[in-house]
């Protein structure tokens, strides 16, 4: 009884991801239209047989470039969720399970960064270092860093004395063994239900950084930047441009969001009622 | 219990240090040569060390640092290049528009998000609770300024129920002197009740697109916080005694479930400074946001050092308010 949502939203979200994943390997290789150039159609043709989508005001396929937008937004969410995981787990591992002056020193700094206003840090140095797809995930691996770090030190200095810890250190593992190959893994849980919310985060906040011009070049079909290049138009009745792009923003974060919710249930029995 | 407040006002002395530090390292480190944007493409290597020495750019690093520490401490964060004010004249001017908007937009998704995820909990694993979780789940997952765009679509462009994006009042209409800042106050503190109704009207859509970006949230932790109260032995005790149904969802359970809340609130109210970069400039609202914006397309580096530590200190107050409440209210925190 208790199961049976549990295993419907981690399905409805695996399936839509994986419905993304596919989307950006075909976009790779095919789009109704080239993504990039402009006047492929005439200026804001609303949604037809020929342009389901419709097209922008430079007369590019909107479908086309949304399709192309999935490579950008898919994977600097997932590359940028995986570097701060490993990342802030390796940091929060450390503090959690030696303690002392480690500790202190990696959790005050945490501490103060968690402090520090996330998305203003990211347009900062967006800003100043210019655009571009390495810098996005750098900025938003680094704002994600301190999340991590503080939930792994919970769950690591939690478990540091229980048995099985005291059974890894007896036959002589090094004590970054007992770590990271014995707590770390059955720590992973949380870590894990943490890193798919972080994923719709991040993806919300690399829509906010393109749509305000700061993280791609201004062509690149992002789906921020395509509903930037839509906003005119929808003062004027043009709504297409910029309404698809939030439905595909929609579906990624949603569903980051429900497998998020499921791995947190899974971690964490007492939720489960 | 007053110890547990001075020590946690204390942590913030140290916080807003780092913060402050954060934004003078990232301003050096990527902000370019200052010395560029005064001196003319042709300047001798003569003359760009005279601006160097001037801007103070000369001095060794530590002492850049303590200098900008002590501006940063009389609330000097230099001149603006786009406006030619001090940049924190120009804060404290537009700040009251984006608190009239965040408090506003946070209030009324407080408002319905509590209800909403109290009657979730209550019908748990029934139709209206699938429903509360859906619309939450969508609210969480979409960005804010896309929300803001389709409200304009749909009640200003298609039916024209609302005016336009076009700030705080009509383009036609003359903005007072301000008195406190807030249009709506001022407005009524002057009796002008004609403009105060437009003033009124054009808050709604921005406002409404906040409050569903805050409602959500607020919603879903509502929810999970109050099945977790109504399942607990307090409430079986209630129900023992024949109290009726809303004294123990109402006085009982959510008074307990609501400390999860407060928080989320706190940190809510945190991201408006934030949010209101792309709020703002879809509604065209003169506030902070619009600031950041202009001082970002600009490349305004005085002005745009000077937005981030505005919001990152009033972010760093509101947690601490936070958890100054969150001690006060919480027994179990007087005692610790």
């Amino acid at each position: 009884m208790t199961r049976a949502p549990l295993a419907w939203s981690m399905r409805i979200g695996l399936c839509i991801l994986g419905a993304y994943v596919a989307l950006a390997l075909i976009s790779l290789v095919w789009t109704p239209y080239d993504p990039l150039s402009p006047g492929v159609g005439d200026s804001f043709l609303p949604p037809s047989v020929e342009f389901p989508l419709g097209t922008d005001r430079l007369g590019s396929d909107v479908l086309s470039r949304l399709m192309a937008g999935t490579q950008y937004n898919l994977g600097i969410a997932l590359v940028a969720v995986i570097l701060a995981l490993v990342i802030g787990s390796a940091l929060g591992v450390v503090a959690g399970y030696y303690g002392g002056a480690t500790d202190i020193a990696i959790s005050r700094s945490v501490e103060i960064f968690q402090a520090f206003p996330g998305v203003l840090f990211a347009m900062l140095v967006v800003k100043a270092v210019g655009p571009g797809v390495l810098n996005i995930i750098l900025v938003l691996s680094f704002i994600g860093i301190p999340d991590y770090a503080r939930l792994a030190r919970a769950e690591v200095q939690s478990r540091r004395n229980w048995p099985y810890a005291e059974a890894a250190r007896m036959v002589g593992n090094r004590s970054w063994q007992v770590a990271f190959r014995h707590l770390l893994p059955n720590s992973m849980g949380p870590l894990l239900a943490f890193t798919s919310i972080n994923a719709a985060f991040v993806s919300l906040v690399t829509a906010s950084l393109g749509f305000l011009g700061l993280g791609l070049n201004p062509n690149t079909p992002e789906w921020g930047n395509m509903i930037a290049r839509g906003q005119d138009g929808v003062m004027t009745g043009e709504w297409w441009v910029s309404f698809f792009p939030g439905l595909a923003i929609l579906g990624m974060t949603g569903a980051f969001y429900l497998l998020g919710d499921a791995l947190a249930d899974l971690a964490d029995p007492r939720r489960r009622r | 219990m007053i110890r547990l407040i001075l020590q946690r006002l204390l942590w913030a002395l140290p916080v807003a240090l780092g913060v402050v530090t954060i934004t003078f390292i990232t301003a050096r480190l990527f902000g370019g040569d200052p010395t560029e944007l005064f001196a003319p493409p042709e300047a001798t290597d003569e003359l760009r060390a005279q601006i160097r020495e001037r801007l103070g750019l000369a001095d060794p690093m530590w002492m850049q640092y303590l200098r900008y520490l002590a501006d940063v401490a009389r609330f000097d964060f230099g001149i603006s290049f786009s406006t030619n004010q001090a940049v924190s004249t120009d804060l404290t001017e537009r700040l009251p528009a984006t608190l009239e908007l965040g408090l506003t937009g946070l209030g009324l998704g407080a408002l319905i998000g509590i209800p909403l995820g109290v009657f979730a909990a209550v019908k748990r694993e029934r139709v209206p609770d699938f429903l509360v979780r859906g619309f939450t789940l969508a609210g969480m997952a979409l960005p804010q300024f896309w929300i803001g765009l389709v409200l304009i679509w749909i009640f200003f462009v298609t039916l024209g129920w609302f005016p336009g994006p076009v700030g705080r009042l009509p383009i036609e209409v003359r903005p007072p002197e301000p008195i406190t800042g807030f249009m709506l106050i001022d407005l009524a503190l002057l009796g002008d009740w004609s403009s105060w109704r437009l003033a009124l009207w054009q808050l709604v859509l921005p406002a409404v697109t906040l409050a569903i970006a805050s409602m959500a949230p607020i919603a879903r932790v509502t929810r999970a916080s109050m099945v977790e109260a109504l399942q607990s032995d307090y409430i079986r005790t209630a129900v023992a005694m024949g109290h009726g149904e809303r004294v123990l969802w109402f006085r009982y359970a959510l008074r307990n479930a609501l400390l999860p809340v407060i928080t989320l609130i706190g940190v809510l109210a945190g991201n408006v400074f934030g949010g209101a970069v792309l709020l703002e400039s879809i509604f065209g609202w003169p506030g902070l946001g619009q600031y950041a914006l202009q001082a970002i397309e600009g490349s305004d580096f005085a002005a745009l050092q000077g937005f981030v530590i505005y919001a990152a200190l009033l972010y760093v107050i509101t947690f601490l308010l936070v958890d100054v409440l969150y001690i006060v209210i919480d027994p179990r925190m007087r005692h610790a």
